[in-house]
């Protein structure tokens, strides 16, 4: 019992970096329709970016965020349109080749990865990495390490951009026109291509961006990246397809069932415990915890 | 009055908090055209939707042949007898015209030399027989929406819903689409239609129902509704009332 | 087009039973033995992938549950294997009903997804039990008899591809899922039953799956999570499928024969460079996507379809016409 708070705390620390992935991803999700199969491996490439660009330059990977974010945003408003060519293609079915084109480049990166990087298993240092705070009182105590604190700032600064970006900026209004009716939006002047990149490109860069932070916290591996695909469903599923509002809710919980089993049970057990939670929203409430989803 | 073949009887469909059809009742009588009228987003098409069983109604019933029918999922009312056409065609552009028409003679002729045949007559008396080996996606608009209504002949309906099958039509071919509905009722079909196209839907209905806000606000012949001061305002605002 | 198939199927048919009889080299048999079980892998995947429009990314779960509920009937209820290796199939089906049940209801990515997390899930089952082996996986009695293996294989593929045949090409069945994938709403209302049709077409696909998986283990003797459970088996599928041409029976088929052929070579002279493989699969899927979305028989067919379209267009025309005379 006396794991509990520690078990409590150590969830919601992990679960909020896994809010600025579900956002960005069922962001995605909404103005394009398609959900993106390699957003494990954009998490992956995005920790080695941090892994390796921390042991070249010597700059403390918190500081090293906004870089990560400018080169992979580029990368993804670059392979943004090839995406959206497979998607209005008049041939065939072109949402399912959309899931497949994506899982196809989820593939190669996996394989990228592993040639270029092989098989080890690292993590980035920090400057945070050390330290820890401790509490003692009633007879329960706590360590909350100072790095997973600064990925939880990290994660709520991340979230209130892009609750700023999309509430009170014109860019915002245009991605939510287009997440209502692609046509209609078309025609109220939102340029279609150019937002879906740039929302692309946020996506993938913010994504990038945790993946900095998750080799940090836990680890870099090149076969990290299936994983994290994982959780990213599981997030945006409990929280019903593209609602933004249920996203924080469903990390928290996949943060908690993570460490809870981390502490009590075996990790091997996690992606079952996943799976069986996730199979059973489906069965009972397919529009995730608050029946909002599309 | 014989029994109604229709029988709509208070239904309400919300949407959240929105309420896109409120407490509507009316009735179809057997071999009747029924003409449903309103400006847009009157709740037409959501009401369509509900007697075909894309939506089950929030409150009230729907009563087919006698049997209540609300809640009832679309591919069973096909079964009942109740064809219906979509305002936005989308034929299964993958597919040839006659492959179209088939899928749907499948619910009377299991098996697909029947089916195929069947389909071949539809064909013909739709006017499409000459194309039905090209793709579905390479027909015109007209071809299309002439396709939509094929289909749903295919299934043998005694009951036909119709939803815009002559708007954005050229005059020419919107003429044949209402001379093959005249046809249609002469055959002793029962059908609800919703149709933006004053000229046609005044003269093939024998009735019509005015939707506005999703409230009905006017039944009868169509000389009557068209006096009607509620509609008028409606139709043209306040002012002209 | 049954007359084309029978045509050109019995022939090939005939070769292939002919074939041991001719060729007696053990490792060529090995290879076409495992080309034939991944041209029934890859129909059997188009089932839901091309023809209903469902992308089913755990097809390698139901093949390794095939493999596994077999070994273990095998070696742990004592049963002969003639009873083991359809109850490998039985299970596959009944995978099939818990994953299809609740998200075959939902749009398609809700199905990709759920498939993809069930493999994994299965995977890691595989993995921690005590009675699957774990890690180390299973050993079945050796049976050394490649030629029964590859006359079973052949057997179960040829049956699968003639079923499918028939229900996909030439009874209503196929149109109907046909107009599934089209247009899910607009089939409704022509009196079809969406969740229905797809839960027959998954099974349809899942079983001939598991069957092959429980053939697989015997013939190997040996089965483990990475093997049999591994994402290979259904990532190569896919290819195989996106490859040659979804929503055919003849695309998969040939997909199927040039990138097992491609995998063999590879694998026999660039054993060094097994990575490269994975990013080339990726690649392949990645690129028949933008510029060959109908794949390789369906872009060569393409060609030949134009033509014929045309053709029928001015005979059918002329039919009318002569038909509207005669009614006159």
């Amino acid at each position: 019992m006396e794991l509990l708070p520690q078990a409590l705390m150590d969830g919601i620390l992990l679960g909020g970096i896994y809010i600025t992935i579900a956002i960005a991803f069922s962001l995605t999700y909404g103005v394009m329709h398609i959900i993106d199969f390699a957003v494990g491996e954009w998490i992956m490439f995005g920790a080695f970016a941090g892994f390796y660009l921390n042991k070249w330059t010597g700059l403390d990977p918190f500081l090293l965020l906004p870089v990560v974010f400018v080169i992979f945003g580029l990368i993804g408003c670059l392979i943004q349109p090839v995406i959206h060519r497979v998607l209005s293609g008049s041939k065939g079915n072109p949402l399912l080749m959309g899931l497949v084109f994506t899982f196809g480049l989820g593939l190669m990166f996996q394989g990228l990865a592993m040639t270029v990087f092989g098989f080890y298993s690292n993590s980035t240092p920090s400057m945070f990495s050390e330290g820890s705070f401790f509490f003692e009182k009633f007879g329960f105590s706590l360590t909350i390490s100072t790095v997973r604190l600064a990925g939880l700032i990290y994660a709520l600064a991340i979230t209130m951009a892009l609750h700023y970006l999309l509430k009170k900026t014109n860019f915002g209004l245009g991605v939510r026109a287009l997440a209502l009716n692609k046509d209609s939006a078309g025609l109220m002047g939102v340029n279609g291509k150019r937002t879906g990149a740039l929302v692309y490109g946020l996506y993938v860069g913010v994504t990038a961006m945790t993946g900095v932070l998750i080799g940090c916290i836990l680890s870099v591996s090149a076969g990290m990246g299936p994983q994290y695909t994982i959780f990213a469903f599981f997030v945006v599923v409990l929280a019903g397809m593209g609602y933004l509002a249920g996203v924080p809710w469903a990390a928290l919980l996949l943060g908690m069932v993570q460490s809870i089993f981390l502490i009590y049970f075996d990790p091997g057990h996690t992606l079952l415990a996943v799976f069986a939670i996730l199979y059973t929203i489906l069965l009972i409430s397919p529009k995730g915890l608050f029946g909002r989803g599309v | 009055m014989p029994e109604p073949i229709l029988k709509v009887d208070s239904v309400t469909k919300c949407f959240g908090g929105l309420t896109a059809v409120n407490n509507v009742s009316f009735q179809v009588q057997p071999g009747e055209i029924v003409g449903l009228l309103g400006p847009n987003g009157a709740g037409k098409t959501t009401l369509f939707n509900v007697i075909s069983g894309y939506y089950a109604p929030t409150s009230g019933s729907i009563t087919f042949k006698g049997q209540d029918i609300s809640g009832k999922q679309p591919y069973t009312l096909a079964t009942h007898g109740i064809g219906r056409t979509f305002q936005v065609v989308k034929p299964f552009a993958g597919l040839s015209v006659l492959e179209n028409v088939v899928i749907a003679s499948f619910l009377r002729y299991p098996k697909r030399a029947d089916a195929e045949r069947h389909a071949w007559q539809i064909l013909e008396s739709t006017g499409l027989a000459d194309r039905a080996n090209l793709s579905a996606a390479s027909l015109t608009l007209a071809g299309r929406k002439r396709l939509e209504i094929g289909k749903a002949l295919a299934l043998e309906p005694s009951f036909l819903l119709l939803d815009e099958v002559v708007a954005g039509l050229n005059p020419t071919e919107a003429d044949r689409t209402v001379e093959l509905i005249l046809q249609l009722k002469q055959q002793g079909m029962t059908i609800l239609i919703v149709e933006h196209i004053m000229r046609v839907i005044m003269n093939i209905s024998d009735r019509l129902v005015v939707l506005n806000f999703g409230e009905k606000i006017a039944e009868g012949a169509a000389a009557e509704v068209a006096k009607n001061p509620l509609v008028i305002e409606a139709y043209l605002g306040e002012a002209a009332a | 087009m049954k007359d084309k198939i029978i045509r050109w199927g019995l022939p090939v048919l005939f070769v292939l039973i002919a074939m041991p009889a001719v060729i007696h080299d053990t490792f060529f048999l090995r290879v076409v033995t495992e080309a034939v079980m991944w041209i029934g892998l890859a129909i059997a995947f188009d089932v839901l992938a091309g023809y209903t429009g469902y992308l089913n990314f755990g097809h390698g779960a139901f093949f390794g549950l095939g493999a596994y509920t077999t070994a273990l009937l095998m070696m742990k209820a004592g049963w002969p294997f003639a009873l083991a290796l359809p109850m490998g199939g039985v299970m596959a089906a009944v995978a099939a009903l818990i994953a299809g049940f609740p998200t075959l209801r939902l749009k398609g990515a809700y199905f990709a997804i759920a498939t993809w997390a069930l493999s994994r899930a299965v995977q890691q089952l595989a993995l921690i039990m005590d009675i699957t082996g774990g890690p180390d996986g299973m050993r079945l009695p050796p049976f050394l008899n490649p030629q029964f293996f590859y006359y079973l294989m052949l057997a179960i593929v040829a049956a699968t591809f003639a079923l499918l045949w028939y229900l996909l090409e030439h009874s209503p069945f196929g149109l109907k899922l046909k107009a599934i994938r089209e247009d899910e709403q607009g089939a409704m209302a022509l009196g079809l039953n969406p969740t229905k049709l797809k839960m027959q077409a998954f099974i349809l696909s899942a079983v001939p799956t598991g069957i092959l998986g429980g053939v697989y283990a015997y013939w190997i003797t040996f089965i483990d999570p990475a093997s049999t459970l591994g994402d290979l088996i259904s990532d190569q599928a896919l290819v195989m499928v996106v490859f040659g041409g979804m929503g055919t029976l003849i695309g998969p088929v040939i997909g199927a024969i040039l990138i097992f052929a491609f995998k063999t070579l590879f694998w026999a002279y660039l054993s060094d460079f097994q990575l490269l493989y994975l990013i080339i699969l990726g690649a392949v899927i990645a690129l028949s996507v933008v510029f060959m979305p109908n794949g390789l028989w369906g872009t060569l067919g393409g060609f030949k379809k134009k033509k014929r379209d045309h053709e029928n267009k001015l005979e059918t025309s002329l039919e009318a016409r002569l038909q509207k005379n005669e009614g006159e």
